[in-house]
């Protein structure tokens, strides 16, 4: 998501042993407590993991309504009138014999040891015939058990046993074949009661790896549920949103939301649809587990009709070329999902193809007699299936959609005589490739995200949006520029490292607001270099992580140069991506644009026809785009054509004669 | 007419048709002595006679009296026979129902005066008690749902269910259970209404559906009052469950019952059954816009999911564990929606407020404690049974005006209530009144209603134990304080028994108590002290006596024991021949002699001994 979640927090005041303090209102006392720097002895909290309240150590007196009750402090939630007592006769009382409870049944155990001397215990009346001298015994805190659950969405540890036969264990006594491996339990132990007997990719130091993996899993289970509900929902979170900030790409890029959106949402996924939530096979062990699954789907059409299907997704994307193409019904969006997967066919480029398919046969460039008789208007969801069914079979009007949106533009103008300008402006595909499925139109480092990366307008490289648009984090054409330069080298990293980016934007800290720069999300970077150092040994930071993309990156565009694109035409966006092309498109956002042309452009709308005023937009904005275009070439060490320049090849250590003559010729 | 009304009208007209008819005790106890097979063969002597035209056959739910089962009371006239056997079948239909003369043996003597007593409104055990959960109990069959609607049953819920103003109904039901004073019969004495208004505020709040719960995991030892009103009476509790639901707006119930009382869930699902085919449950319940349906959930016997939380826990597939409850199960209940859980009793309590109105419940027991109370009164005692009585009786009427005191000539010496974390009250106590705020001021608590009645044979240590080993083996053992405080507490008391104890046990005991009732997580652990501290509190002496004089003065504990052989002896040779351990030898005519070093104070000898030649001493 790449937004800057900032929570709104209402503090509440209580009485901590008589001195003021205040806390987030439903948040635990333990935090408040320690904030305040008094000391309470703890066995089962960890700060990563919901309080499971059974080590009783943590119990205070807390006064409400004056009435006096004795409570443990890590999961009591801070609310209404309240005094706290750490100190009193009854907490001190209770705690010692706690203690010595522990004491009597552990002994050897270093934080019981430890904890036991914190409230004034050091022998024990509790020694029997359960003492346990082991010095790395289970003390039954249950931090793996949660660990499990919490972090890796598994359940494969948990107690058996009533009262004092209560004990770890997997199901059935036996080694559970779902364990993933992920050792967040051993790593979390807080006695050494579970090792780790096998360490198959010898890190460097794995300490360092789990370290940063406890974090990110720490904040997915605790923060995913108020930030993006990556748990829940996976990507699909989105499509809400998106519509709410007018960026769905409704009718071919046209519209950015639609009232319907709400049948292909978030709630309905999640409600009627979702029957699977847990970690996919990608990653073993994620904590995210963005990977969503709809069992037993009903197919009404196509090969396997009739036939209850497992369908893998939907993902925003999907949802968003279903909305690309209009057909706003859950089911829908499950079929072509199925589909879509089961041809081995991509849902962005069939989405984003077939909704400029349904431009021109709306606005009359193609008609029945081309379509092979599919009346392929928006929202047509039927005509789609059979479509895509087509395009599998290798039959009819399928063969010619499944070429993809350049093929279609060159063949309907040479063809059918059709408008190129205007199949240009509306084919929404740069380098051959199909856009994803977002509106960039009023994000100029979003048009440079599409326009500007390599391999094509996917929103793999930079997505800007929100930091641009929503937040307008970046004002300037050098901070677009350098947004434009730092996300793609960022987002190359993780494919270099084979490291999935969603924990790094999904989900940010609590606190990520207050970083100086909170889109590049530092402390999830940070971890992401804590991998690498501890995987490698290398220490790494930002300047090394950028080399080792740019290194990559400008060796992909001198390839792609070779090939015989990769200059600054290349580089152009349709114009839908730019601004509205119609009339319709315009006169729908007809405020917003009047309102830019007078504060952006300084010219006055009043009086003037729609057309005048498409003019004047389009002439504005293509020269904006131009201009980041530009200013993005600078910052990334290219020439104004936007050719990798030698001085930088030599920088980055990869000027080999081979790629030097490929570029020599482009040099200023 | 109304559906309901016209049942009613069939049924009652029905009955009018019998001189009489026979109410035969089915309830488990009764069941456990044939009451089935006398309940068949009176029906198999009535029809081959051709007199099942002039008299019906009912079995009912329990009578309460179990001491005398089985039970035929013959109605209208309420002549009461008791220890009924299948032999004594046609003597009733011959002598009683053919010839007009009651069957003198089968008649209940008081055991005090010797009096016989032909009716049950003579009876001692009944006519102090006061029915209003138990308001139907041996009136009509618990397996047929229209003797209940005949009774007046499901007439509340018709009526509320026909408001005009539903929204406004709804919020006076709340209010009325407010009003009535109703607090929940489980145990912990919550105010009822106070928690449906809670629940139904949450609901509304988040926006969730809610549910409503029926607690019956009724897992004290010696209790049965829950397992007795579902067997007697099923409909009531499902009527106060769709009265309740319908007050919050909830479309789904469930009932935790135990698995141990098969009896009890064959008629509540025989009760689900008949109210879906009399459109009492499922969708647009009496033609309304109400739906509501209940599923039974059956416990797997686990002590610790009577408690709210784990009990939600289990409901939802997880181990019956507690969770803390600073956030409410009303607010975050079963899968974390808002629950309302009451218990059977606190249900049943429902319907008959709003057919009497919320004063008239207000007006019966104390002021804090409005109504009644079942309990099942066991132990020591003559009158065994179940018993409803106004809050606020005290602890001497029920014990002697309703169970007929000690038996045996022996000393009542203390009675246990609120089940197994409880606590004792002693003779001095006896004026109490009962109710939730005065049991739990002598260290007690009303529990959800059993009471042990202990005579002067029981030693209070051995009590603790008791108690304190049950409640070790049935602590689910998540929290410190209730698994090793639990295990500590036994291990001493065990000790002393076993006449180990040592100065010091009493102190550690006590200060082990209070902590596990301080720091526990949830409301097992927070009693779990009360066994300990309530005969420490009233019998501490018998605790030091076991310590430091090793001797157990109610003679139970074994290893303070001591038995010898007396110059009684004759030297019959009984006791050496059945002495398990070979500790009594002797030659035939000569007095025995006992090796103590062999002996295991097992009391055979004694037991079988018929010169009373056998002492038993425990003295250091």
């Amino acid at each position: 998501m790449g937004a800057p979640v900032k929570t709104a927090v209402k503090k509440v005041p209580f009485t901590i042993d008589g001195e003021p303090a205040e806390a987030k209102e439903g948040s635990f006392l333990l935090a408040a407590l320690r904030e305040a720097g008094v000391s309470v002895p703890t066995l089962c909290a960890h700060k990563e993991l919901t309080p499971y309240g059974v080590c009783r150590l943590c119990v205070v007196e807390v006064e409400q309504k004056g009435r006096r009750k004795l409570v443990t402090s890590c999961n009591f939630p801070v609310r209404g009138e309240l005094k706290v007592h750490t100190a009193s006769d009854a907490v001190q009382k209770h705690r010692r014999l706690v203690a010595e409870m522990y004491l009597g049944r552990w002994p050897n155990v270093p934080v019981v040891k430890e904890v036991a001397k914190l409230c004034g215990a050091t022998s024990s009346r509790f020694r029997s015939a359960l003492t346990d001298e082991n010095p790395k015994a289970c003390i039954l805190c249950g931090h793996c058990v949660r660990a499990c659950k919490e972090f890796a969405l598994e359940k494969v540890l948990h107690f058996a046993g009533r009262g004092i036969r209560r004990h770890l264990t997997m199901p059935f006594n036996a080694p559970d074949k779902t364990c993933i491996g992920c050792t967040s339990c051993a790593y979390i132990c807080p006695t050494g009661a579970i090792e780790i007997v096998d360490e198959l990719n010898r890190p460097a130091d794995p300490k360092m790896i789990r370290d940063a993996g406890m974090k990110v899993s720490g904040e997915m289970s605790s923060l995913d549920r108020s930030q993006f509900r990556m748990r829940e929902t996976g990507t699909a979170n989105i499509v809400d949103v998106m519509d709410r900030y007018d960026l769905l790409p409704v009718h071919n890029y046209r519209f950015g939301s639609h009232p319907d959106t709400h049948k292909i949402g978030a709630d309905i996924l999640r409600k009627k649809y979702f029957t699977q939530g847990m970690s996919d096979g990608c990653w073993y062990g994620c904590s995210m587990a963005c990977a969503k699954t709809i069992d037993g789907f009903k197919l009404k059409t196509g090969p396997y009709q009739g036939q209850p299907v497992c369908v893998d997704g939907p993902e925003y994307e999907t949802c968003g070329a279903v909305s690309n193409m209009g057909c706003f019904d859950g089911d829908f969006v499950a079929e072509f999902n199925f589909y879509c997967d089961t041809y081995g066919v991509d849902t962005i480029s069939v989405g984003t193809t077939i909704a400029f398919v349904m431009e021109a046969f709306e606005t009359g460039v193609i008609a029945e007699k081309h379509t092979g008789g599919l009346k392929l208007r928006f929202g047509a969801g039927g005509a789609v299936l059979e479509l895509l069914h087509q395009m599998a079979r290798g039959k009819g009007f399928g063969v010619d959609v499944g070429q993809g949106i350049r093929w279609l533009k060159e063949k309907w103008v040479r063809e059918y005589g059709a408008d190129k300008k205007f199949l240009d402006d509306i084919g929404m595909e740069a380098k051959g490739l199909e856009f994803s499925e977002y509106i960039s139109k009023e994000s100029l480092a979003q048009q440079g995200g599409y326009g500007l990366a390599i391999k094509g307008p996917q929103h793999d490289e930079a997505w800007l949006i929100f930091m641009d648009q929503v937040n307008n984090a970046m004002p300037t054409f050098e901070a677009k520029a350098e947004a434009l330069h730092y996300f793609p080298l960022w987002r190359t990293w993780f494919g270099l490292m084979g490291l999935c980016k969603l924990c790094w934007n999904d989900i940010v800290p609590a606190d990520n607001y207050l970083e100086k720069e909170p889109s590049k999300v530092p402390g999830h970077v940070r971890n992401y270099f804590k991998f690498f150092e501890g995987m490698t040994g290398i220490p790494l930071d930002e300047r090394k992580m950028l080399d080792q993309s740019a290194r990559v990156y400008n060796l992909q565009r001198v390839m792609a140069r070779m090939l015989g694109t990769a200059v600054e035409a290349h580089d152009a966006i349709p114009y839908r991506a730019m601004g509205p092309v119609t009339k319709e498109e315009y006169e729908s956002r007809a405020e917003r644009y009047d309102k830019q042309m007078q504060s952006l452009i300084g010219v006055d709308p009043t009086g003037k026809s729609t057309e005048e005023k498409m003019r004047i937009t389009r002439a504005y904005r293509e020269e904006q785009y131009r201009k980041v275009t530009q200013a993005t070439y600078a910052k990334r060490g290219w020439t104004k054509n936007g050719v990798p320049k030698i001085s930088r090849l030599k920088e980055l250590g990869i000027d080999l004669p081979e790629l030097v003559a490929i570029v020599k010729a482009d040099q200023e | 007419m109304d559906k309901l009304d016209a049942i009613a009208a069939r049924v009652n007209k029905d009955f009018k048709r019998y001189q009489a008819m026979l109410m035969v005790c089915t309830g488990t106890g009764c069941v456990s002595a044939k009451g089935f097979s006398i309940r068949d063969s009176l029906k198999a002597e009535l029809k081959a006679r051709k007199l099942d035209d002039r008299f019906l056959v009912v079995g009912t739910g329990c009578n309460g009296f179990c001491a005398a089962g089985p039970i035929i009371v013959v109605q209208p006239e309420g002549v009461f026979y008791h220890k009924v056997k299948e032999a004594d079948v046609a003597a009733i239909v011959s002598e009683h129902l053919v010839g007009g003369k009651v069957v003198e043996r089968l008649l209940y003597k008081d055991p005090s005066t010797g009096q016989v007593q032909p009716k049950m409104a003579d009876m001692g055990f009944f006519n102090k008690q006061q029915l209003v959960a138990l308001r139907n109990k041996g009136l009509i069959d618990p397996e047929n749902v229209e003797h209940y609607i005949a009774r007046g049953g499901y007439q509340s819920l018709r009526r509320l269910l026909a408001e005009k103003d539903q929204a406004a109904a709804q919020e006076k039901v709340i209010n009325d259970v407010i009003a009535s004073g109703l607090r929940g019969r489980g145990g912990g004495g919550f105010p009822t209404g106070v928690k449906w208004e809670a629940g139904k505020k949450a609901a509304i709040k988040r926006g969730e559906p809610i549910y409503v719960v029926c607690n019956a995991d009724e897992g004290d030892p010696g209790a049965f009052m829950d397992r007795s009103i579902i067997e007697t009476d099923p409909h009531s509790v499902l009527e106060g469950m769709l009265i309740g639901a319908w007050a919050v707006g909830s479309r789904g119930g469930f009932v935790y019952i135990r698995k141990e009382y098969p009896l009890a869930l064959v008629r509540l699902n025989k009760a689900l059954a008949d109210a879906r085919t009399h459109g009492l449950l499922g969708q647009r319940i009496l033609g309304s816009d109400f739906s509501f349906d209940v599923k039974i959930h059956r416990g797997a016997g686990a002590f610790v999911c009577g408690e709210s939380s784990a009990l939600m826990a289990s409901m939802s597939g997880q181990a019956g564990e507690p969770r803390a409850k600073y956030v409410h199960n009303v607010e975050y209940g079963y899968r974390d929606k808002p629950t309302i859980l009451n218990n059977v009793e606190t249900w049943a309590n429902i319907p008959i407020i709003f057919e009497k109105g919320a004063d008239w419940f207000s007006s019966l027991g104390t002021k804090g404690s409005s109504g009644t109370k079942v309990f099942s009164l066991v132990g020591s005692i003559k009158n065994t049974g179940l018993v409803e009585v106004p809050m606020g009786i005290t602890l001497r009427e029920i014990i002697e005006d309703i169970g007929g005191g000690v038996p045996d000539g022996r000393k009542f010496k203390a009675v246990q209530t609120g089940g197994p974390s409880g606590g004792c009250i002693p003779a001095s106590c006896l004026e109490m009144k009962v109710d939730f705020d005065s049991l739990t001021e002598a260290g007690s608590m009303m529990g959800s209603g059993g009471m042990i009645v202990m005579d002067d044979r029981t030693c209070m240590v051995d009590v603790a134990r008791y108690f304190v080993d049950f409640l070790t083996d049935e602590s689910c053992g998540k929290c410190t304080p209730c698994r090793e405080g639990l295990h500590a507490m036994n291990e001493t008391l065990q000790r002393i028994c076993a006449g180990q104890g040592k100065a010091g046990d009493i102190e550690f005991l006590e200060e082990v108590a209070q902590t596990v009732n301080a720091a526990s997580l949830c409301q097992l652990g927070g009693t779990a002290g009360n066994p300990v501290l309530s005969t420490l509190r009233y019998f501490r002496r018998e605790y030091e006596e076991h310590i430091r004089q090793k001797k157990c003065p109610a003679l139970v504990c074994k290893a303070l024991l001591r038995y010898d052989i007396t110059d009684k002896c004759t030297g019959c040779t009984l006791c050496a021949k059945n002495c398990p351990t070979k500790a009594i030898t002797g030659e035939r005519k000569k007095a025995h002699s006992l090796d103590q070093a062999k002996c295991v104070q097992c009391g055979v000898c004694k037991d079988v001994c018929n010169f009373d030649a056998v002492s038993l001493r425990s003295e250091s």
